[in-house]
C-alpha cells in the first residue's frame, strides 16, 4: 500500500510564466483505480509526474508514505510508483524483449532466481512470450506499447501510472490491457490512468480527478463527474457510452461490465423483471 | 546542455533581431577574430563589453549569464592545464575571458536570427540549397533532440535507473539507456524527415524562389561600417601598438 498526499501543489516549467498546475489538492490511498482526465494541455502528464518524482513542486507538496518527493529520489520512488511513459521508444534500448524487461528488475537489485519467475509470468500476461528474444525495435506500436507496460509491472509497484495506454491499441489489446489492469486493482494495488479515452477509463476506474487549464475541476466518482455536462463540456471530453445509455433508456444502476449493447439489453430486462 | 541555449533563437523584438543576419554575421566574424589574434586582456575586455551591449540591445542578456554557467567545466579545464603546464593563474583568467569572448561573438548572433534567415543568407551567398537546407534543419532539431533527450533521462529513471551512482565505468555503461533510444529516435526521424520533405516537392524544381526575401537596411550599412572600422583597429594594434 502507498499513500499519496498532494498539498497546495503548484508547478511551474523553469522557462514558462504561467503555472502548469494551480492548487491542486487530493490525496490517494491504497487500492483506488483513478482516471486523470482534460483537454489536451490541461496539466494531465505534469501532475503525474509530480506524482513519481520527476518534476517537484514549485510550491506546496507531494508526500508519498509521509515522506516529501523533494528528499526522495526517483529510483526511490519508481520503486513504490511505476510510471509508464506514453512514447514506448523513448525507454527501449535493449537487444532483446527479455533484457528490456529484466533492466527495471536489476536496477532494484532483484536476485537472479525472482527475475526469471517475474519474467516468465510477465511475458505470458501480456503474450509476449513469442517475441521474447527478438528486438523491441521490430515490434509493433502496439506490442511496443504492451512491453513498455510489461517492463514497468514487472517489479509490482504499488502504484502504477499510466500515460495514454490505450493509444494505438486495437479492441482486443485494450481488453487485454483492461483485464491486467482490474487484475492489479483486485491485488490491493492502485493504478492512475492519463487517458482521453471515457470509455476506458469508465470500465476500469472508479473515481476521477478531471483537470482544466491546470486547475481540479472536479474529483469523485467518476459516473457521478461524467454525468454532469458542464465537467465534460470544460475538459473538452465526452460522456462514456454506458452513462448515454443509461440516459437515453432511462435505466440507471446497471454496474456490471458488458460487453455489448445486447448483452447491456439483457441485464436491463432481468433488472425490470426482478 | 546549458551551453547551447546561448546559440537558440529566441523570438523577441529589439533593434538587433531587425537586422539582416548577413551584416550581423559579419560583425561576428571581425569579433570573433578579435579573440582569435589577441591575448592582451584590455582588448578582450573592451570587446567584451562591445558584446554585452549587442546582448543587452538584442534583449539576450539573460540567456547570456545562463549559458555561461555551461563554460564553467572548460574554465575548469583551462585552470587545471595552466597549473599543470606551470601557467599562472592571471594567465588562466585572460584564457577564460578569451573563451567567453569567442563564444559570445557567435552567441548574439544566433540568439537574434531565425534560423530560416540564415538559410536566406545562405542562399544568397550562393550556397547549395542540399547544404543551406541541412544547416538550417540542425540548429532547428537541437531544442527537438534536447526535449526528447529529457523525455528518455525521465523515462528510464522511471525504471531505476540511476546515473549518479558507481565508478567511472558504471556511469558511462549507465548512458547507454539514455544514449540507444537518443540515437534510434534521431535516425528513424532523419528518414521520416526526408519523406514529408519529398511529399511536399522538395528539390522537385532546380530554381527555388523565397516568399520572404532580405534586405539591407540603414542599420545594416552602420554594422557593416563598424565591422570595417574594427578590421582597421585590428591592424593598428597589431601593426602600430604590437600588441599580442
Amino acid at each position: 500500500m502507498v499513500e499519496i498526499i498532494v498539498e497546495n501543489l503548484f508547478f511551474k516549467y523553469p522557462d514558462a510564466e504561467k503555472y502548469a498546475l494551480k492548487n491542486i489538492n487530493f490525496s490517494i490511498r491504497g487500492g483506488e483505480s483513478i482516471a486523470i482526465l482534460g483537454e489536451n494541455g490541461a496539466g494531465k502528464t505534469t501532475l503525474a509526474k509530480n506524482l513519481n518524482g520527476l518534476l517537484k513542486p514549485t510550491k506546496g507538496s507531494v508526500k508519498i508514505d509521509g515522506v516529501d518527493t523533494r528528499s526522495l529520489s526517483v529510483a526511490k520512488i519508481a520503486r513504490k510508483i511505476g510510471f509508464v511513459c506514453h512514447n514506448p521508444d523513448h525507454q527501449f534500448f535493449a537487444e532483446t524483449v527479455e533484457e528490456e524487461i529484466k533492466f527495471g528488475l536489476k536496477n532494484f537489485g532483484f536476485q537472479e532466481n525472482e527475475i526469471e519467475k517475474s519474467l516468465s509470468e510477465v511475458l505470458k500476461t501480456f503474450g509476449l512470450e513469442e517475441y521474447r528474444h527478438r528486438s523491441p525495435f521490430q515490434l509493433s506500436g502496439g506490442e511496443k506499447k504492451r512491453l513498455a507496460i510489461a517492463s514497468i509491472i514487472v517489479w509490482r509497484p504499488e502504484l502504477l501510472i499510466l500515460d495514454e495506454p490505450t493509444i494505438g491499441m486495437d479492441y482486443a489489446q485494450r481488453l487485454n490491457i483492461q483485464n491486467v489492469l482490474k487484475n492489479l486493482v483486485s491485488e490491493g494495488k492502485s493504478i492512475i490512468v492519463i487517458t482521453h479515452d471515457v470509455d476506458f477509463a469508465a470500465n476500469i476506474c472508479n473515481r476521477a480527478i478531471v483537470l482544466s487549464g491546470g486547475e481540479v475541476v472536479g474529483d469523485g466518482c467518476l459516473r457521478k463527474l461524467l454525468s454532469d455536462p458542464e465537467v465534460v463540456n470544460r475538459a473538452s471530453l465526452r460522456k462514456p457510452f454506458i452513462i448515454e445509455l443509461e440516459e437515453e433508456t432511462g435505466f440507471s444502476g446497471i454496474d456490471e461490465d458488458f460487453d455489448s449493447i445486447s448483452e447491456y439489453l439483457i441485464k436491463v430486462f432481468h433488472k425490470c423483471h426482478s | 546542455m546549458s551551453f547551447l541555449r546561448a546559440f537558440q533563437y529566441r523570438k523577441k523584438d529589439s533593434p538587433i533581431h531587425r537586422l539582416d543576419p548577413r551584416s550581423k554575421f559579419l560583425l561576428s566574424i571581425v569579433l570573433m577574430v578579435f579573440s582569435i589574434v589577441f591575448i592582451d586582456i584590455r582588448v578582450l575586455l573592451a570587446v567584451l563589453v562591445l558584446q554585452i551591449f549587442l546582448l543587452w540591445s538584442a534583449k539576450a542578456l539573460k540567456e547570456w549569464v545562463y549559458s555561461l554557467r555551461g563554460l564553467v567545466f572548460f574554465f575548469i579545464i583551462i585552470f587545471f592545464t595552466q597549473l599543470l603546464f606551470g601557467g599562472t593563474f592571471l594567465i588562466g583568467i585572460v584564457l577564460s575571458i578569451r573563451l567567453i569572448v569567442l563564444s559570445s561573438s557567435m552567441s548574439w548572433f544566433f540568439l537574434s536570427s531565425t534560423p530560416e534567415d540564415i538559410g536566406r543568407a545562405m542562399s544568397s551567398a550562393r550556397l547549395p540549397i542540399e547544404l543551406t537546407f541541412s544547416f538550417v534543419m540542425a540548429i532547428r532539431f537541437i531544442p527537438v533532440i534536447h526535449d526528447e533527450f529529457q523525455s528518455i533521462y525521465d523515462a528510464q529513471r522511471s525504471r531505476g535507473l540511476e546515473l549518479e551512482k558507481g565508478g567511472f565505468r558504471t556511469r558511462i555503461r549507465n548512458l547507454m539507456p539514455i544514449l540507444i533510444p537518443l540515437l534510434v529516435g534521431t535516425i528513424r526521424r532523419t528518414y521520416e524527415v526526408a519523406d514529408a520533405m519529398e511529399v511536399r516537392a522538395f528539390g522537385a524544381s532546380p530554381k527555388r524562389t523565397s516568399y520572404k526575401s532580405l534586405k539591407f537596411g540603414r542599420g545594416d550599412y552602420f554594422l557593416c561600417l563598424i565591422s570595417v572600422m574594427l578590421v582597421l583597429v585590428i591592424i593598428c594594434l597589431k601593426v602600430f601598438f604590437g600588441l599580442e
